[in-house]
């Protein structure tokens, strides 16, 4: 598989749907396969929540290859023989692209808690920009799961006749209350880190790494589902020779632990709430007064919905209420449930069923 | 679906329309029906496998159990319902039907006969009696409201389901001047358009 990491600038000035203005904004890419002479094979993910640009294959000195490695590559779900598979790290993050953290400051751009608030439909407008850099006219397929499924959501919506077929996976077309709610608490967590100092620690030399730890494990809960839980840990002891803390007594403790120590090791604070902040905002039906079916009758693209039965945080009744909408829009769309054993996060893992239908969705006729 | 009944169903259905298939398989009738007539087509099934068939055809499809869900598809603005030797599988099908004349303003449904003489003999033979539209055994079928073309017409009259057309097919799925002259013992599946 040919891949190939570049990081990528755009001198326009970027019109925020904030009202903000970027004056020029850099994106880390990654990219799998090769572009066809007719540019026509061009599929593009788009990261979740922490996700980034490494989509697929394993780096030197890497201990987990790229988010969605189970389903991108040579001979797999989404092809990469076939398909040139493009990636990104979204605007607003922390893995290369302009974001919060970054310093480069060329063109009288913001940083820090400073950075301006984006959106998912901002997002879309700087996937389009690449799309133009590459020379791709229409993509074959957008894809992505949770927050990256409400971007492949808003292509349709944004830009009907640049993408034939669109993968909303374990995503909705807003989130939940109580999914408001859960991200609150997280950042709430981050705020209140005395490191923190209103989003301005950098200029400070420190970091809200107790903070991010503490968000992370919450939201770890959030997307494992009470039995992948209980079938991993059960209620097992943590070997006391592996504790990452004393105060910890079970393996789950230590996982949890774990995991978010290592998450606030890479993530940027400010990330973190930009990046919900975008999620609780995306709302793609309020343009069109608050009319869902309305709003998905922009798309000319074909849909495919995917839920996960196991998935709490956006349960299938999210899928369904999209396909409905989307038969009422009388749109080409079609809804999927598997059986996920891993909760949320179920979308990141092969299974042969979610595998099928989606390779089978990307091959069809578009 | 063979070729005679797929020919009745294509007749009946308008060109542009918008058809709702419940329990529609692997979406073959909505390709065709979208190939041919143009139609707006969306398949129902419960079946992980028959949905990815339908993903392959191309055909848009939601999972849905049928039971379940019928009923959300009012006010969507369907002109035929399609219920292709499925009623029969349903818990409810008085229910269903009464839903489904609320989702379209017409629908389409085949029902394979159990009156048919065939079926009549094998019971009279004392097992349960299967044939080329009911194949499965006792213990595998998913039929849980097998009728009879009698049963099935009575239900219409007393629940005032209009039936504007009808088709009986004898069992190589032709219509034959038996099958029409005493449908309930020689016709093995009939073909009704109601409203």
């Amino acid at each position: 598989m040919k891949v190939n990491t570049e990081k990528i600038s755009f001198d326009e000035p970027l019109n925020l749907k904030s009202g903000e203005v970027l004056h020029g904004f850099d994106l880390m890419t990654e990219t799998y396969g090769e572009l066809s002479d007719a540019k026509d094979n061009a599929v593009l993910v788009c990261h979740a929540f922490s996700g980034n640009h490494h989509a697929a294959g394993k780096k030197d000195g890497e201990k987990k290859p790229g988010w969605w490695d189970e389903l991108i590559g040579d001979g797999k779900t989404i092809d990469t023989k076939k398909f040139f598979v493009v990636a990104l790290n979204n605007i607003g993050g922390c893995h290369g692209s302009t974001g919060p953290a970054t310093t480069e400051n060329k063109l009288n751009q913001h940083n820090g808690a400073n950075f301006p608030e984006v959106s998912v439909s901002d997002w879309v407008k700087t996937q389009k920009l690449l799309a133009d850099h590459f020379g791709i006219d229409c993509w074959e397929m957008v894809a992505g799961g949770s927050l990256g499924g409400m971007q492949a959501l808003q292509w349709g919506i944004s830009y009907p006749d640049k993408v034939k077929k669109v993968a909303i996976i374990a995503a909705s077309s807003k989130i939940s209350t109580q999914n408001i709610a859960l991200n609150e608490v997280a950042r709430e967590i981050i705020r209140k880190d005395e490191n923190f100092h209103n989003g301005d620690y950098l200029s400070k030399e420190v970091s809200p790494k107790k903070g991010l730890k503490a968000a992370r494990m919450l939201g770890h809960i959030t997307y494992l589902s009470e039995s992948n839980m209980s079938k991993r840990f059960g209620r097992r002891l943590q070997d006391p020779d592996n504790k990452i803390d004393a105060d910890v007594n079970y393996e789950v403790e230590n996982y949890l632990q774990y995991k978010g120590e290592q998450f606030a090791n890479t993530f940027d604070a400010n990330s973190y709430i930009l990046m919900t902040k975008a999620m609780d905002s995306f709302d793609p039906a309020k343009d069109f007064d608050n009319d869902l079916v309305k709003c998905l009758k922009t798309i000319k693209a074909k849909l495919l919905i995917v839920s996960f039965d196991s998935d709490w945080l956006f349960p299938k009744e999210y899928g369904v209420e999209i396909q409905m909408s989307a038969i009422k829009a009388g749109i080409n769309s079609s809804y999927i449930e598997l059986e996920g054993d891993y909760g949320h996060d179920s979308f990141l893992f092969y299974s042969e069923k979610y595998s099928a239908a989606l390779k089978n969705f990307l091959n069809s006729d578009g | 679906m063979d070729s005679t009944l797929q020919k009745i169903v294509l007749d009946w259905i308008p060109s542009q329309s918008k058809v709702i298939d419940f329990g529609c398989g692997d979406g073959i009738l909505l390709k065709i029906l979208s190939e041919q007539k143009s139609i707006t087509g969306y398949g129902v099934e419960n079946d992980p496998d028959k949905i990815n068939a339908c993903i392959i055809n191309g055909v848009s499809v939601i999972q849905q159990d049928i039971d379940a869900g019928i009923h959300n598809y009012k006010g969507m603005g369907f002109d035929v319902a399609v219920m292709a030797s499925s009623i029969q599988c349903l818990r409810k099908p008085k229910d269903a039907m009464k839903n489904i004349l609320k989702v379209a303003n017409e629908c389409v449904i085949t029902l394979p006969n159990f009156g048919n003489w065939e079926l009549r003999l094998g019971i009279l033979n004392g097992k349960m009696p299967s044939s080329d539209q009911l194949p499965a055994k006792w213990y595998e079928t998913k039929n849980l409201h097998l009728c009879t073309i009698a049963d099935f017409e009575e239900l219409c009259s007393e629940e005032s389901f209009v039936i504007k057309k009808k088709v009986y097919l004898n069992r190589k799925g032709k219509s034959s001047w038996l099958a029409n002259r005493l449908p309930n013992l020689f016709a093995a599946q009939a073909v009704y358009l109601i409203g």
